[in-house]
């Protein structure tokens, strides 16, 4: 078999993982958030996918391709958010969309 | 004649119906008159039944005993199976026999007489067409309690009346008096048919069956032991003490003339108050197997128709002496059925129908004149402007107080010398009862007669006499109180006992006079002769004290305020059941259901407020602390399966 490991794989997802992961707790734009989303979710496929290959098992490759779909809609609704806002002039910053606050 | 008696018993449900679906679409009056017409019809439907059953009677076959082979007792027609459980079946089935007869005959006839009457009564009253559907409603459930085929058919018009007499004594609902009253009558004869139901459950176990001639050929060969017939007997008579207001279940029924007159009238004087005697001699297969029980039926009349005659003495409101004196002579036909002398009963029922509906309606015309005054100290003198109903009434007196020609001498003599053909100890108590009581009728009827109409008018009955075009009012009230007028007089004439006795020999198919009650002339002839002169005693005492007051009304003013508080039955029963009860609700309310039942919804909302409270502080509407609880919750989970791996 080709190529590196699949340790080496999965270092990178849980890397970009991470990455998305702080983007998310840490950016305050709502687009940046988006994209931090995509981020984790795209580590979730290239784990998959890497482990696929691994266990020679298409199964995870079909999941992958399910989290695209999912990742596609999601950001349908998350950008059409971001235009309703923007169309709004209100602010992109998640901290100040804080009416739900109990 | 079949046919006569679903016509009989269908027309007033049709016209209830009727009446109840156009609602206000019809005027006031067709309600009146589709309910008067109804009972015509279903007084035609009786005399049809009645021709048929005359029929038959005379077509060599007759009416051979209840329960013999080969004849039967009458004609039973069934509509359809009404109810099935197992082999338990109960028919919607009819019963024509002499007995069913004469009782749709007096029912309708009396009922439709009434009805009639009551379109004048009625007249201008808001909710007539209310009080229309439920009179043929009435009519009804008195018809299919007197019509039906078996004891739950039976039971079920039992019911029904007790429920349309609570809806009209209620009729005038915005008056609290009436409500109570129509509350108290219902309670009351709920109890007898609670009594009547546990009869007929123990029927149920021993002959699977509740029709009529299964439960008397059973009860009549000794089926029963004597302690379960002793129990159907008892449970029976329940039903029949309450529904004819005898002691100790009387006090709704002078309570009950809250209601309008006309009702009082039909429900609680000519027709549903007496069904207990009705009860007694369509059940008698089953009393004569508990004869002990019959004979405290005979006794309850006895005492009855003794307490409430001196009750009415004081009475002074013309609708309760009434009232008082129905119960009175309810008791003498309980007296008559009790010892065994049915015929008399009835015939006693059918006269007193007559008499009573004709004294009640002849006062209602006088309360209607008056505008709704029913004071009869304020009445003297009545006679001079009223003098149809002044004479109307005297009939009605005379037939009550069993005065000869008037029927009431033929009826009431006949029971009271049966009680003394009885000839033992019991049977002259109540012979004295009898005579005793003749004595009181004459009294308090013409106590109120001397009070009411003879004489000069008084101040208030010459300020509120009000005429109807003239008349002393419409002509629907008039002409039923003359019918019946003439009725009262010549109604006793079916039967001059001993020598002549068609009514006894009518019903002796379906209820045979009992040998033991059966009189013998000189009886007859002595016991009408001290009837008749103690009722003319008590006469002649009303007139010395009430007209030419040559005598004052004796003090005694212990026995007044014994009389006047009705010897004390209201007090005891507030006494003995009400007050208990308003007590263990008390003590249930402020114990259990303040501080359980309402204390602990309210301690669930104020917990749930709290809880609620303490949660709130986790929502910061921060998404980024909810990403961050997400992240770290999910961290955990991971952390615990790797540890717990």
């Amino acid at each position: 078999m080709a190529g590196p490991a699949v340790a080496w794989y999965l270092a990178v997802a849980a890397f970009l993982f991470g990455i998305g992961a702080l983007g998310v707790l840490i950016r305050r734009n709502v687009l940046v958030v988006l994209l931090s989303l995509e981020l984790m979710l795209n580590a979730g496929n290239l784990a998959l996918i890497a482990l696929a290959r691994h266990w020679h098992n298409g199964a995870g490759q079909v999941f992958a391709l399910a989290v695209m779909a999912v990742a596609a809609s999601e950001v349908c609704v998350g950008l059409g958010l971001v235009v309703a806002l923007n169309r709004r002039d209100l602010s992109l910053d998640v901290d100040r969309l804080s009416e739900l606050r109990g | 004649m079949t046919g006569g008696s679903w016509l009989c018993l269908l027309a007033p449900l049709g016209a209830t119906i009727l009446i109840t679906l156009c609602g206000n679409r019809i005027p006031r009056v067709a309600a009146a008159w589709i309910a008067t017409t109804s009972c015509f019809v279903a007084f035609a439907g009786a005399i049809w039944a009645f021709l048929g059953v005359h029929g038959t009677s005379r077509s060599g076959c007759g009416f051979a005993p209840l329960g013999s082979a080969g004849c039967k007792d009458g004609e039973i027609t069934t509509a359809w199976t009404w109810l099935q459980s197992g082999n338990f079946h109960v028919g919607l089935q009819l019963l024509v026999d002499p007995l069913s007869t004469v009782m749709m005959l007096i029912v309708s006839g009396v009922s439709a007489l009434i009805v009639l009457y009551s379109i004048g009564y009625m007249d201008g009253d808001d909710e007539e067409r209310r009080y229309f559907a439920y009179m043929a409603f009435f009519v009804f459930s008195m018809l299919l309690l007197v019509e039906g085929g078996n004891l739950l058919l039976l039971l079920a018009g039992w019911g029904l009346v007790g429920l349309s007499s609570y809806l009209l004594i209620g009729f005038w609902h915005e008056r609290p008096s009436a409500v109570q009253a129509a509350k108290k009558a219902f309670v009351m004869n709920a109890f007898g048919d609670a009594t009547m139901a546990l009869a007929f459950f123990i029927l149920i176990a021993h002959t699977h069956s509740l029709s009529f001639l299964d439960n008397f050929v059973f009860v009549g060969r000794g089926g029963l032991s004597s302690t379960a017939v002793n129990l159907v007997a008892l449970g029976l008579l329940g039903g029949a003490v309450a529904k004819s207001a005898q002691i100790p279940l009387q006090t709704w029924l002078p309570d009950a003339m809250e209601g309008p007159t006309p009702v009082s009238a039909l429900i609680h004087a000519a027709t549903m108050v007496t069904a207990g005697v009705y009860l007694i001699a369509r059940t008698h297969p089953i009393f004569e197997q508990a004869r002990t029980i019959e004979l405290i039926a005979a006794g309850t009349g006895a005492l009855t128709l003794l307490v409430a005659g001196l009750i009415a003495l004081v009475q002074t409101d013309i609708k309760r002496v009434i009232a008082y004196s129905t119960m009175s002579q309810i008791g003498y036909m309980f007296l008559g059925a009790g010892v065994g002398a049915y015929a008399n009963g009835m015939f006693h029922l059918m006269t007193h129908a007559f008499f009573k509906a004709l004294l009640f309606m002849a006062a209602g015309i006088a309360i209607h004149a008056l505008a709704g005054e029913q004071d009869i100290r304020q009445m003297r003198g009545l006679g001079r402007l009223m003098p149809f109903t002044k004479w109307c009434f005297l009939a009605g007196a005379l037939a009550l107080v069993g005065i000869p020609p008037f029927s009431g001498f033929f009826s009431k003599d006949s029971i009271v010398a049966s009680a003394a053909a009885l000839g033992t100890w019991y049977g002259w108590i109540f012979w004295v009862c009898g005579i005793a009581g003749a004595f009181l009728t004459g009294l308090y009827t013409f106590r109120l007669w001397f009070l009411v109409f003879p004489g000069e008018p008084s101040p208030f009955v010459r300020e509120h006499y009000h005429d109807h075009h003239g008349r002393e009012g419409a002509w629907t009230m008039l002409v039923p109180v003359g019918i019946l007028a003439v009725l009262a007089t010549v109604g006793g004439w079916l039967q001059w006992s001993p020598g002549w006795h068609p009514f006894t020999d009518w019903l002796a198919p379906a209820a045979q006079t009992l040998a033991a009650a059966e009189p013998t002339n000189t009886q007859e002839y002595y016991t009408s002769a001290a009837t008749v002169i103690a009722g003319v005693i008590g006469i002649v005492v009303a007139w010395a004290i009430y007209s030419e007051r040559t005598m004052a009304v004796p003090a005694m003013p212990f026995w007044r305020r014994t009389l006047e508080n009705k010897f004390w039955f209201d007090a005891l029963y507030d006494r003995i059941f009400y007050a208990p009860a308003v007590w263990i609700t008390n003590v249930l309310r402020r114990e259990f259901e303040e501080p359980v039942v309402l204390q602990t919804g309210t301690d669930i909302g104020d917990a749930t407020l709290e809880t609620g409270g303490l949660v709130r502080r986790i929502q910061t509407g921060l998404l980024r602390t909810y990403v961050l609880f997400l992240a770290a919750g999910a961290a955990g989970v991971v952390l615990a399966f790797l540890i717990a791996k």
